[in-house]
């Protein structure tokens, strides 16, 4: 009889991975802070808000009491936006364990420290066995049972282990990595991308100028990760190109959607309220911006989406400033030479 | 799961079960029975490693060390060396017509070979007669060597006394050794270190602890006689097979598990740049936290280990010149084992002693607060505290499913968190003496005065021409001190009392009389109202102390990834 997994964060994606966990024959705790919503997840097997109809493993019991979801379970899945991330992360720290296993789920940085999902969970508790599971998994394409694939990364074999035992099943593909800076930074930075790809596909460009924005921007990704330190080759991987695909494509992913409001000409708030759900991009746009500040990385497009993101570019502008950049080297060799950067 | 490997031990072993209860005031570790009990443990676990399934046949692992060893005698000369090789041409013979139980035979002869080169002659009854030596010694080095002179200036005896500070969490740390044992991790700038440490742990009232020094340093009759009666046993880098590594790590761990305080230099060897440590070195670091779970396996008493990071601060560092020397050449290459430096000459040990007490020069050693085997920080009671400060279990860091499981990937990743740890302390515990920050405004001055040259070229423009206005160092100088302060008040660095207190002028003329003392020639030298960079060398080398803070503005001279 193997532990239940906990799921911190019952959003749109911590519901899927609930919904996984339970597929693969675990029962599983899901914590949300909203007790209406968890009345309905364990009554009504729905999270509308989130997940509209889709009806849910009834393997899942939803809580508002983190300890009590927390205490005896393995591994614990972590799929809390980032702003709230850190606070999570503390009331987690008040009664965690050396033992406990966890990963997480988050796509994105801490707006006002930069810094990874992982380096607040070291900063809050003192759980080290960390992983972070990333990839193109759009939640309502995995609750209407289509196949997906997904990397779970983390230092300790054990932790992948779990990750795999958690999720893997007949809906999940999981691959494994030891790259855990770089799968976060490929899961955050390729929000920025993905909310491009929204505004060239509503200013129908086409897609042969969308995938050139595609591939500059996986190459300005690896570029900045390189930057602070991280491998590129993660990039190649399903927690960069894997993901990248798909949100750059699918109407259902949030930052593409972002995108595409704005071209519509609603503002910032305007666009994120339409979603009704966090863009994580948003907030990685300016961390990127933040980053690099005062340091020689050319990143282009980044600097194009976080103008019209926060300072009110309009987007055909954008492109139309990145389609008269010089053209230099198609791939920088440098950035994949060992020790690099 | 595997099931907590206990190798078969001869029945005459019995101090792992005794626990406490062995005598530990005596400490006095018969040699031949940790010997026997790492031999064990190597065998065993190599044994245990070739039946696995891909796992490694012994007959390879023999034909490694036979391979590695034959490389390394075909540069080594001297009666060990004569001997290694007799040994070793034995065990070739052998080799090819041993069967599985030869094989563990041979196996067995060389890693016993290994434990007896290893092993201290660690003794409680000569410990006691070398630390009232020690100072005697030391005094007799410094009126070289003349008896008549150390009965004429008795005085000089206390006078040493006053030269190494002794700072930070001592009371903190007797307290620890009530509750488990200690591993001691300080920074290491010169072979120095291992008898001023040695000497510390004596004035501190310490216990004699257990260390590891360099094999080379035990043919220095005099130092090595103190190494080996202060508690060293020996570590050959230049032996570079995995038994040989395999078998020094189990030694370590066994002293620790028998409760015997033990010093490392984790950053490996002596910093070449006079940097301080940045990357250490994570096999013998590990050997802690093995330790620890073999501790917590067998259940003993007080199976806590807690290592103190300590930084040892010079204002002047014996070695210097060769080891700046050995960095500007060897930086980013494979770096070489220096066999012959000033601490192989006697006379220039004496020259650095007295150069220290004429001066009135004051070495620094600071004891920081102590860490538990997986980096989180330890209270004066000894438990362990999560990053905010809360009291947390560290033996659940090693359970699986209720067993303390043997998971070295996991354990490594421990021990690389508890390096950036123990190297972050050095940072915050680094006492900043005159001659560090002189020498880091002189080379941020000389450096703004040729922007764009790359430290290569600015130091072979430099030269005992270059003559630095000294009012514009005291600007620079000023502005360092303001920032070294701030840094201080957050807890970020230590200060010597002369840059405490803001004191420019103070700051400079102790540096240039420090520089004055010691060197072949003075590092930096005023001439009218101009400082020459008498040494441009040495002037990079004692500001490389203070690299890594974001000092003025500058950047980072060493270069990732070379040597620290």
């Amino acid at each position: 009889m193997s532990a239940p997994v906990a799921v911190l964060g019952a959003g749109n994606w911590g519901t899927g991975v609930a919904q996984l966990a339970a597929l693969a024959g675990n029962d599983v705790r899901l914590w949300s802070r909203s007790a209406a919503q968890c009345e309905e997840l364990n009554t009504a097997h729905t999270n509308k808000k989130y997940t509209g109809d889709a009806a849910l493993s009834d393997r899942i019991v939803a809580t508002t009491d983190l300890r009590a979801a927390v205490l005896g379970a393995s591994p614990i899945l972590m799929i809390v936006p980032s702003k709230a991330f850190r606070e999570v992360a503390r009331a987690l720290g008040d009664f965690a364990t050396p033992d406990l296993v966890l990963l997480h789920g988050t796509k994105g940085l801490e707006r006002e420290t930069h810094k990874r999902m992982s380096e607040l969970l070291a900063e809050e508790t003192c759980i080290r066995q960390l992983g972070v599971v990333s990839g193109p998994n759009i939640a309502t394409e995995i609750l209407a049972g289509k196949p997906a694939g997904t990397v779970v990364a983390s230092h300790f074999p054990r932790v992948v282990e779990e990750g795999r035992r958690a999720l893997a099943g007949p809906g999940l593909r999981l691959f494994t990595s030891d790259d855990v800076r770089g799968v976060e930074y490929a899961g955050a930075f390729k929000n920025v991308v993905a909310i491009a790809a929204g505004m060239a596909d509503a200013l129908a460009v086409g897609e042969n100028a969308k995938a050139m924005l595609v591939t500059r921007g996986i190459a300005e990704m690896a570029r900045l990760a390189a930057f602070l330190g991280a491998s590129p080759h993660v990039f190649f991987g399903m927690a960069g190109l894997g993901d990248l695909i798909t949100t750059c494509a699918s109407p259902f992913s949030r930052n593409h959607r972002l995108g595409a409001a704005l071209v519509k000409g609603l503002s910032l708030d305007e666009a994120v309220k339409s979603l009704g759900m966090v863009a994580e991009g948003v907030n990685t746009a300016r961390a990127a911006h933040e980053l690099v500040h005062g340091h020689h990385v050319d990143l282009p497009l980044f600097e194009r989406v976080y103008r019209v993101v926060h300072h009110g570019l309009a987007p055909d502008a954008a492109l139309r400033e990145l389609m008269r950049l010089p053209v230099g080297i198609d791939i920088d060799r440098a950035l994949f030479r060992p020790g690099a950067p | 799961m595997t099931p907590p490997s206990r190798p078969a031990v001869p029945p005459a072993f019995s101090l792992l079960d005794a626990g406490r209860e062995w005598d530990f005031s005596l400490r006095v570790i018969n040699e031949r029975v940790v010997a026997s009990e790492v031999v064990g443990r190597v065998v065993e676990r190599a044994r245990a490693g070739a039946a696995k399934p891909r796992g490694r046949p012994l007959e390879e692992l023999v034909n490694e060390t036979l391979y590695q060893e034959q490389g390394r005698l075909r540069r080594a000369h001297g009666e060990r060396a004569d001997a290694d090789r007799a040994f070793y041409a034995r065990v070739r013979h052998e080799l090819p017509r041993a069967g599985g139980s030869g094989q563990v035979r041979l196996l067995t002869e060389i890693v016993l070979h290994y434990a007896r080169e290893i092993a201290g002659h660690f003794d409680a009854r000569v410990y006691k007669v070398a630390t009232s030596l020690l100072p005697f010694g030391l005094n007799a080095l410094v009126t070289s060597l003349s008896p008549r002179r150390v009965l004429k200036e008795r005085t000089l005896w206390s006078d040493l006394d006053q030269h190494l500070v002794i700072e930070g969490e001592v009371e903190a740390l007797h307290r620890l050794k009530a509750r488990g044992t200690v591993v001691l991790v300080p920074t290491h700038s010169s072979n120095l270190d291992s008898v001023l440490m040695g000497y510390a742990v004596y004035r501190m009232k310490l216990p004699p602890v257990t260390y590891g020094a360099g094999l080379n340093l035990f043919d220095n009759p005099l130092i090595g006689y103190f190494m080996r009666h202060l508690g060293a046993y020996t570590v050959d880098r230049l032996k570079t097979d995995p038994l040989y590594r395999e078998t020094l790590k189990e030694y370590a761990t066994l002293t620790i598990e028998l409760g015997q305080d033990n010093l490392f230099f984790p950053g490996g060897t002596r910093s070449r740049s006079g940097g301080l440590e940045t990357h250490l070195k994570k096999g013998l670091l590990g050997t802690g936290l093995a330790a620890y779970r073999n501790n917590l396996v067998h259940k003993k008493a007080e199976p806590r280990v807690y290592y103190v990071p300590i930084t040892l601060s010079y204002p002047l560092v014996l070695e210097a010149a060769t080891l700046v020397e050995d960095y500007l050449a060897e930086s980013g290459k494979h770096r070489y084992i220096i066999v012959d430096d000033e601490f192989s000459r006697v006379q220039r040990i004496v020259q650095f002693l007295r150069g220290l007490m004429e001066v009135d020069l004051r070495i620094h050693l600071r004891v920081g607060r102590a860490l538990d085997p997986f980096g989180n920080d330890v209270d004066d009671e000894g438990r362990s505290l999560d990053p905010r400060g809360r009291a947390i279990e560290p033996s659940r860091y090693l359970l699986h499913d209720g067993e303390y499981d043997d998971d070295p990937v996991r354990d490594a990743e421990y021990t690389r968190s508890l390096a950036e740890r123990i190297t972050g302390a050095f940072r915050r515990e680094n006492t900043v003496l005159p001659t560090h920050a002189v020498a880091y405004a002189v080379l941020d001055l000389a450096r703004r005065k040729h922007p764009g040259f790359d430290l290569y070229r600015l130091l072979r423009t430099l030269g005992p021409e270059t003559g630095l206005p000294q009012r514009e160092v005291e600007e620079r100088l000023e502005r360092l001190l303001g920032e070294l302060k701030a840094l201080a008040d957050k807890g970020a660095v230590r200060l010597e009392k002369t840059l405490a207190a803001g004191d420019v002028g103070g700051t400079l003329r102790q540096a240039l009389r420090s520089f004055g003392t010691y060197h072949q020639t003075p590092v930096l030298e005023r001439r009218g109202v101009r400082l020459h960079l008498t040494d441009p060398k040495l002037v990079f080398y004692y500001r490389n102390r203070l690299e890594g803070y974001g000092l003025l503005g500058g950047p980072d001279l060493l270069a990732a990834g070379s040597p620290s």
